[in-house]
C-alpha cells in the first residue's frame, strides 16, 4: 500500500505484519536482521576455545620456562662431572667426618 | 639440606629422586593447566548475567568427562612407572639396618663386620661453628657412593620414619616389621634427613645424616670403627 511509506513506521518493520494484521511493506530494508538466537552458545564456544588456549599456554610456559631448563641443568651438571674431584674439594673444606682433610 | 625459604625440592642426589623431580614438574604443569582453565571460566561466569536458558548440554558433558579421564591417565602412567622403579632392588652392594628409637637411630652394618652404633642429634649448645642446627648428629652413616645400598628399617618402640629427601627415600619404621628400601647416590656429599612420623616429644630432634664417600674411604672408616 503506497500510503504506508508516509507513516512513521520504523524501517525494520518493513515486510512484517503490523498490529492491525495488515502487512506493512517498504521499498527496501535498511538494516539486516540481527542475530537473535544461539548468542550464548556462540559466546560459550568462543570462550571455551579461549580457556583451553590459555590453559595450554600456561602449561607450555611452565614446561619451557621451568621443567626443560631444570632437565638441561641436571644434564649439564653430570655431563663432565668428576666425583673424585668433587669429593677431594669437599674433603679439603672439612665437610666429611669420615674423611678429614689431609 | 634445604636453604632458608626454599620452596622446591633439594637437589636430587639419586636417580630415583631425579625421576621424582621430573614427575613433579609434569604433575605441576597439569595442575597449572587445570587451574588456569577453571580460573578463566570462573571469571567469565562471574562477569556475566545469569541465564537459565541452557537446558541441554550433552556435548560439553561428554567433553568434561572424557578429558579428565585422559588427564588422569597422563598422570598415572609416569607415576606407576616410577613406583615400580622404586621397588627394583637387585644386587645391593651393602645392606644397612636402621632402627628407630625414642629419640635416636641405631645403625647396623652386619654384612662384613659386626658394626653397630647409635646416632643422636648434636644439641645446639654443642654445635661447632658452621654446622646445621637440629640436623647434625654425633655419628653419621657412611656409605660408598655410586653403589646400590639396601636399607632395612624397623623401630624399637613407636612408629618412626627414615627419610632423606635428597635421595628420594622415606620409609616407615614400624615395631615388629622390617621395611626395605634402596638407593644409589650419584655423587659424594653429606645428605640430611629428619624423622618423618610423629613419635613423641622429641620427634623433631632425631635427624639422619648420610655421608657418601668413595669406596676406599668407606672401607677405611668401617675398619676404623670396627677395630
Amino acid at each position: 500500500m503506497r500510503f504506508a511509506s508516509f507513516l512513521p513506521i520504523p524501517t525494520y518493520l518493513a515486510g512484517q505484519r503490523a498490529w492491525s494484521g495488515n502487512t506493512v511493506s517498504m521499498s527496501s530494508a535498511l538494516l539486516p536482521k540481527p542475530q537473535m538466537r544461539r548468542l550464548l552458545a556462540r559466546r560459550m564456544k568462543f570462550h571455551l576455545f579461549g580457556a583451553f588456549l590459555v590453559s595450554l599456554g600456561c602449561a607450555a610456559l611452565y614446561k619451557f620456562g621451568v621443567a626443560e631448563p631444570r632437565k638441561r641443568a641436571y644434564a649439564e651438571f653430570y655431563k663432565n662431572y668428576d666425583p673424585m674431584k668433587d669429593f677431594e674439594a669437599m674433603r679439603a673444606a672439612g665437610v666429611f667426618e669420615s674423611a678429614p682433610p689431609k | 639440606m634445604a636453604n632458608h625459604s626454599q620452596l622446591g625440592f633439594q637437589d636430587a642426589s639419586s636417580p630415583i629422586m631425579e625421576e621424582l623431580v621430573e614427575f613433579h614438574d609434569h604433575a605441576l604443569m597439569v595442575a597449572l593447566a587445570i587451574c588456569s582453565l577453571v580460573l578463566y571460566l570462573l571469571t567469565l561466569t562471574l562477569m556475566e548475567k545469569l541465564s537459565s536458558n541452557t537446558v541441554d548440554a550433552q556435548e560439553v558433558e561428554l567433553i568434561w568427562t572424557i578429558l579428565p579421564a585422559i588427564v588422569l591417565v597422563l598422570l598415572a602412567l609416569p607415576s606407576l612407572q616410577i613406583l615400580y622403579m622404586m621397588d627394583e632392588i637387585d644386587e645391593p652392594d651393602l645392606t644397612l639396618k636402621a632402627i628407630g628409637h625414642q629419640w635416636y637411630w641405631t645403625y647396623e652394618y652386619t654384612d662384613f663386620k659386626d658394626l653397630s652404633f647409635d646416632s643422636y642429634m648434636t644439641p645446639t649448645t654443642d654445635l661447632p661453628l658452621g654446622h646445621f642446627r637440629l640436623l647434625e648428629v654425633d655419628h653419621r652413616i657412611v656409605i660408598p657412593m655410586e653403589s646400590p645400598i639396601r636399607v632395612i628399617i624397623t623401630a624399637d618402640d613407636v612408629l618412626h620414619s627414615w627419610a632423606v629427601p635428597a635421595l628420594g627415600v622415606k620409609t616407615d619404621a614400624i615395631p615388629g616389621r622390617l621395611n626395605q628400601t634402596s638407593f644409589i647416590t650419584t655423587r659424594p656429599g653429606v645428605f640430611y634427613g629428619q624423622c618423618s612420623e610423629i613419635c613423641g616429644a622429641n620427634h623433631s630432634y632425631m635427624p639422619i645424616v648420610v655421608e657418601s664417600t668413595p669406596l676406599k674411604h668407606f672401607e677405611a672408616w668401617s675398619s676404623l670403627l670396627s677395630s
